[in-house]
This record gives C-alpha cells, sequence and structure tokens, in this order.
C-alpha cells in the first residue's frame, strides 16, 4: 500500500477535514451522540448536554490535540511524525476555515450547553474546563508547543 | 462537473470530460464507514496490547519495550487494521502472459488475510481488465515473440554493463532511431525503466535555481525526479489552465523567493493520460502557454503512447499538434507496447546531452536484447511498416473499444471518470467495504480489475480501475459490462443522478423529450 501513488499530495492527512462532506459529517455525529444521550432515561436534559460537551470535547481533544503522526507512512521521512493532526492541518498554515470550524463548533456547543443547564455553576465550571482544554491547544501561538514535555515523541 | 470544450481553434475535436461530484449522502457515509473502522482499529489494537489477542504483526522483543520504538506502531494503523481486512484484491499471484485473458493462482486465507495458502487450483480465463495492455501487445505467440525468442538465442537475455561502458548494443541504437521516427522528434534514448527514466532523467535537465510547475496528479516517479533535482516545485490544480497561468505569470513576475533573480528555466510537467483519473492533459492550451511564457515542457505519455491518436502516436497526434512544440518527450514502453522500459525523445542537442549526463546513462544496466527486439517489432507493427495491418487495427478496436465501454458504463449509472477517448475507465466506489467486496466479487465471476482505495486517493474517492485493451473482443467487454452491471446491483454502486438516454450525447434536460416525441 503506497500513501500518494496518484497524486503528490505528501501527507493525506492534510487534507481530510477539506474534504466534501467531512464538516456535515462531524455535525450529524454530535448531533447522534446528542440524541443517544437524551435518550437514556437517566439523564436529565442539563445533565445530557453538559455530557454532550464533555465527550465531544475528549473525542476532540485525543484525535485532534492527542494523537501524533499518520496512520500510514507518508513519503515526506517523517516531518509530520511528531506533529498532531491539528498541526498537520493544511501543512501548519493558520486560520484556513477548516481550523475556523472546529474552532468556533466546540464555542457553539458550549452556548448551547450553558443556555440548557441554565448556567448551574456546577455545569459551568465542568463544561468551562472542557472548553479550555479543547480550545487552548488551537491556538496558533502553541503550534508544536509541548508543555512540560507531555507528547514529545 | 462536465466540461466540454470547443475553445476556438485550439481543439480540432470535443474534449468531453467529466468528474461528477460525490453525492453529499455517499460522502457522510463513507466517512461513517472509516470512523467505524478507526474505531474498531482502536479496539483491536487495545486487544493486541493487552493481550486478549494474538499479534500477528511484528513487535520488538520484551526487552526493548522501553527503546523509541522501532516499528512505529501508528504508522502501520492503516496498513494493520484496513489494509489488511482486504488485502486479498492486490498482490494476486498470475501465472500466464497477462493478455485478455490470465490465468491466477487461487489462494484462501484462513487468519483473516494475514497469511495466504494456495489451494492449488489455478482459475483460468480470467478477463483481464487490469493490465496496461492497451494495444495487446502482450502475447506469447506472434511476431513480436518470435522476433524476440530469435534475439534472445542471438545475443543472450542480459547486457551486463551501462549504456556509456560497454552496454551500448546496435540493438539500442536501431530501437532508438525507431523510436524518433515514430514519435516525429529528431533524436531519442531508451532506458531499462520506465520510473527510472523519470527520476533520473529530470535532475539532469533541471537544478537549483530552476522552477518546476507540477499538475496535482503527477505520478510519483515524476514527484519523486522533481525532488531530486533540487529546484523550486510550485503544483498546480489538476488540468486547470487558470492556475498554471497564474503561476507562470506570477513567477516570471516575482522571480525566485528572496533575491528576485530571474528563474534559470522553467518546466512544465504534464502527463499525457493521467492513470487514475483517465483525464487527457488539455495539450493545446498547454502548448500555447508554454509558448507565450517561453517555458519548457516535459510530457509523460506512460499510458498515451499507442493509446491515443488515429494511429497511436499518442497525445500529440490525438489533438494535431506538431511534436517539435514539446521539449521533452518522455514515454514508457510498459504499457502499450507489451515491454519493458521508458524513453525520452526531443532535440539531438538534448538528446545528446542526456546521454552524457543523465544518471540512468552513466549507472543503470541497458535495456535486454530480447526486450529490445520486442519494441522494434511492436513498434514497425503499429507503423504498419512489417507489411500488415494489425497495427492500425488495433489502434482502432481499442478507440471503439473505449468509447463502447464508457458509453454502456455510464448508461448502466455508473459514476465514470475522465476523458471520454481515455482507454483508463476509473468506476468510483467510494466506501471503504465496497472496495475489497468489488475486488473480490469481480473474482468471483472471473474477471480482475483493480482497485484502489485512500491514502492512494483522496479519502472519499476510491475507485476501481478498469484498463481497456485491443485485445478484448467485443463479446468479452459485454460479459465484463454484464458482471459489472449485476455486481453494480448487488452492492449498489449506480450513483450517478445523470441518466444518459441511450441514443443521445448529453444528460437529460427539458429539452430531450422534444426530440423523440411525435
Amino acid at each position: 500500500m503506497n500513501v500518494g501513488v496518484a497524486h503528490s499530495e505528501v501527507n493525506p492527512n492534510t487534507r481530510v477535514m477539506n474534504s466534501r462532506g467531512m464538516w456535515l459529517t462531524y455535525a450529524l455525529g454530535v448531533g447522534m451522540l446528542h440524541i443517544v444521550l437524551l435518550s437514556i432515561p437517566f439523564f436529565s436534559v442539563p445533565v445530557a448536554w453538559t455530557l454532550t460537551n464533555i465527550i465531544h470535547n475528549l473525542g476532540m481533544y485525543v484525535f485532534l490535540h492527542a494523537v501524533k503522526g499518520t496512520p500510514f507512512e507518508t513519503p515526506d521521512q517523517g516531518k509530520a511524525r511528531l506533529l498532531t493532526h491539528w498541526e498537520q492541518l493544511d501543512y501548519g498554515v493558520q486560520f484556513t476555515s477548516s481550523r475556523k470550524f472546529f474552532t468556533i463548533s466546540p464555542i457553539i456547543l458550549y452556548f448551547l450547553t450553558s443556555f440548557y443547564t441554565k448556567y448551574d455553576p456546577t455545569h459551568f465550571i465542568l463544561n468551562t474546563a472542557s472548553l479550555l482544554t479543547v480550545l487552548i491547544p488551537k491556538l496558533p501561538q502553541l503550534h508544536g508547543v509541548r508543555i512540560f514535555g507531555i507528547n514529545k515523541y | 462537473i462536465n466540461h466540454i470544450v470547443h475553445n476556438g481553434g485550439l481543439y480540432k475535436r470535443p474534449f468531453n470530460e467529466a468528474f461528477e461530484e460525490t453525492p453529499m449522502l455517499v460522502a457522510v457515509l463513507t466517512y461513517v464507514g472509516y470512523g467505524v473502522l478507526t474505531l474498531f482499529g482502536y479496539l483491536r489494537d487495545f486487544m493486541r496490547q493487552w493481550k486478549i489477542e494474538k499479534c500477528q504483526n511484528a513487535t520488538e522483543r520484551e526487552e526493548q519495550k522501553d527503546f523509541v520504538p522501532l516499528y512505529q506502531d501508528f504508522e502501520n494503523f492503516y496498513n494493520r487494521n484496513l489494509y489488511m481486512r482486504i488485502r486479498d484484491s492486490w498482490n494476486r499471484p498470475i501465472c500466464s502472459v497477462p493478455g485478455a485473458k490470465v490465468d491466477m493462482m487461487e489462494r484462501v486465507s484462513h487468519d483473516y488475510n494475514w497469511t495466504f495458502t494456495y489451494t492449488g487450483r489455478v482459475i483460468k480465463g480470467i478477463i483481464n481488465m487490469g493490465s496496461y495492455n492497451y494495444l495487446g501487445f502482450a502475447q506469447k505467440t506472434g511476431a513480436c515473440q518470435e522476433a524476440a525468442a530469435k534475439v534472445l538465442s542471438q545475443y543472450g537475455a542480459g547486457v551486463c554493463s551501462t549504456r556509456q561502458e560497454m552496454g551500448n548494443l546496435d540493438k539500442h541504437e536501431e530501437l532508438e532511431k525507431l523510436v524518433a521516427r515514430f514519435l516525429g522528434v529528431e533524436s531519442a534514448m531508451a532506458y531499462g525503466m520506465g520510473f527510472a527514466t523519470n527520476s533520473m532523467n529530470i535532475p539532469a535537465l533541471v537544478g537549483k535555481g530552476c522552477l518546476i510547475l507540477s499538475d496535482e496528479l503527477n505520478h510519483a516517479s515524476l514527484v519523486l525526479g522533481a525532488r531530486l533535482s533540487g529546484a523550486t516545485i510550485r503544483i498546480f490544480k489538476h488540468n486547470n489552465m487558470q492556475s498554471l497561468e497564474k503561476l507562470l505569470k506570477d513567477a516570471i513576475v516575482h522571480g525566485q523567493p528572496r533575491t528576485r533573480r530571474p528563474w534559470k528555466k522553467i518546466l512544465i510537467l504534464v502527463e499525457g493520460i493521467y492513470s487514475m483519473e483517465g483525464s487527457i492533459v488539455r495539450l493545446p492550451e498547454v502548448i500555447a502557454l508554454k509558448k507565450k511564457y517561453k517555458s519548457y515542457l516535459y510530457l509523460d505519455e506512460a499510458h498515451s503512447i499507442g493509446a491515443l491518436g488515429p494511429s497511436g502516436r499518442g497525445v500529440v497526434e490525438y489533438f494535431g499538434l506538431n511534436p517539435e512544440d514539446v521539449d521533452v518527450m518522455m514515454g514508457t514502453f510498459t504499457k502499450s507496447f507489451g515491454a519493458a522500459g521508458g524513453y525520452i525523445g526531443g532535440k539531438k542537442e538534448l538528446i545528446d546531452y542526456l546521454r552524457t549526463y543523465s544518471h540512468s546513462a552513466a549507472y543503470a544496466t541497458s535495456m535486454s536484447p530480447p526486450v529490445v527486439e520486442q519494441i522494434i517489432t511492436s513498434v514497425k507493427c503499429i507503423m504498419g511498416e512489417d507489411g500488415t495491418t494489425i497495427g492500425r487495427a488495433r489502434v482502432q478496436q481499442l478507440a471503439e473499444n473505449t468509447r463502447y465501454f464508457r458509453r454502456r458504463l455510464k448508461e448502466m449509472g455508473f459514476i465514470i471518470y475522465g476523458n471520454e477517448d481515455s482507454p483508463v475507465v476509473p468506476l468510483m466506489l467510494y466506501m471503504p467495504a465496497k472496495i475489497g467486496a468489488f475486488g473480490r466479487e469481480m473474482l468471483k465471476r472471473n474477471i480482475g480489475v483493480v482497485v484502489v482505495g485512500f491514502p492512494a486517493t483522496p479519502i472519499i474517492e476510491s475507485r476501481a480501475r478498469f484498463c481497456l485493451s485491443a485485445a478484448h473482443t467485443k463479446e468479452m467487454l459485454d460479459t465484463a459490462l454484464k458482471e459489472i452491471n449485476e455486481v453494480g446491483d448487488l452492492l449498489q454502486l449506480k450513483y450517478s443522478r445523470r441518466r444518459l438516454v441511450p441514443l443521445l450525447d448529453r444528460p437529460f434536460d427539458e429539452t430531450t423529450y422534444e426530440e423523440t416525441e411525435d
């Protein structure tokens, strides 16, 4: 299995988030997660929303900011091996439309969650903490930064 | 997107290309498919790590677990969890000459494709829709084979030297003169390997301080050659002349990045037929741009030589252009001529330069004599110089097969990419599971196809690629089409939104019924 035999794209991972239908699939996935959580009878509406927010942010953190490298060998001799998927998007160019979309969507989810939890203090603390874990790694100043050497290699 | 271009005087015939867009539902389902596969991949990796499941892959020894990983675990993820599941569609061992029909050794796997065992049976007579056998010269009988056998007994099989030392046979000189005459250029040089022709000669032509403008979908050999040369590479969108012109203008106006000096050379790298898309390069426009901005053109005719044009001379003849306009005409003998190797044709000074400075000429062994004789015989056959009309008939048969096959597939409702006249027909599959399913179902019905998926193609555009041949008779094509129809219904592959009325050349619109109404 050879990466890039049909095109000169060195790292296909950079283009995945721009492809047709990806944003829609992501939105539908979040919607599906929320519906599943709402269907569980033990959770009240605020709990379901907070859980949606937390699970979504956890998933986003793991897949975009924790997992490094590519799931296939690329012909770029390992340049992207130590970069997370977020850092690989569009080869490190900041403020592209995918990056903006994935920065704005947790914020929108946060607004909705805050509304549906009626701004309750416990929920607020949980949601805000979880939002910060997902927003701070997206800042351009933190491109390639590994705090305390966590996740460096 | 459907382009039918009648661009003033540049194109002498309609240039009809279509790349229908992925239906949104299909795209969403494809992502869901990859998502499910990824989650299951993580689950299986977890089970393998905690020894719940046996790990079949290579892992480090216990003592080395704390070292830097030798087998990069995550880079192998796709290979372990996706590719392994459908691995039986690739690397199938064939045991006969890959002509229109081929024999294949049957193999089964009892541990989900991690290991294969041969049952000992040979599946005979599989219709071969995957070989690049455009003119049907992959034969074991016929004039080519007899000539090659004679040369084998005369010269032997090996040359044991490079072109510049003791490996320059009179057969090579004869071949090069013949190829130059065939293409209509002043001089040509032949190399032993098509990939190496690109990757070893582009560094000899351009270097640091030059600019290479290469198409988005260029083959790995061109990309490798461009990277090895050390020149600056800029990529323009596939077959998009506005993108190319913009890059040319920017390059000439701004010059080199920091020093603003003018570029030493600008080389445009394009291919004749792009094998993954089935599209043909817009050569008249490229040549017009090349002349306007005074740059050089390197045309890689790997798939189009022998396959396009009324007498098989490639994409330059297809468009009715002058071969002298293309500065470097490169091609391979692997596809239409049934041999191995590549050539570069151009002006005499250029080829003399390459004879001295090309890496292949200096370090690589020259072509083997029987292979050279096969090429000489097949080129003479195509040109008609062997006294028969076989060559002409084959070129026409290929064109008819192409038109017929593409028309029938479009009528059935599949999404087919590429130009109407290209013998490479990619049929879109989109979803990862369908890649494996299509390959297996076609093999069950005795048809061999090539399927490709991510990451060799963009993530939602996995496809099956049919390569038509002049050796395919209409009956074979009809059988293949019937089976493809069945498999298409079974796997629900008929995504096309445009239904062609069988007698018309255009999709349905509001005027369609006006012609057939009484």
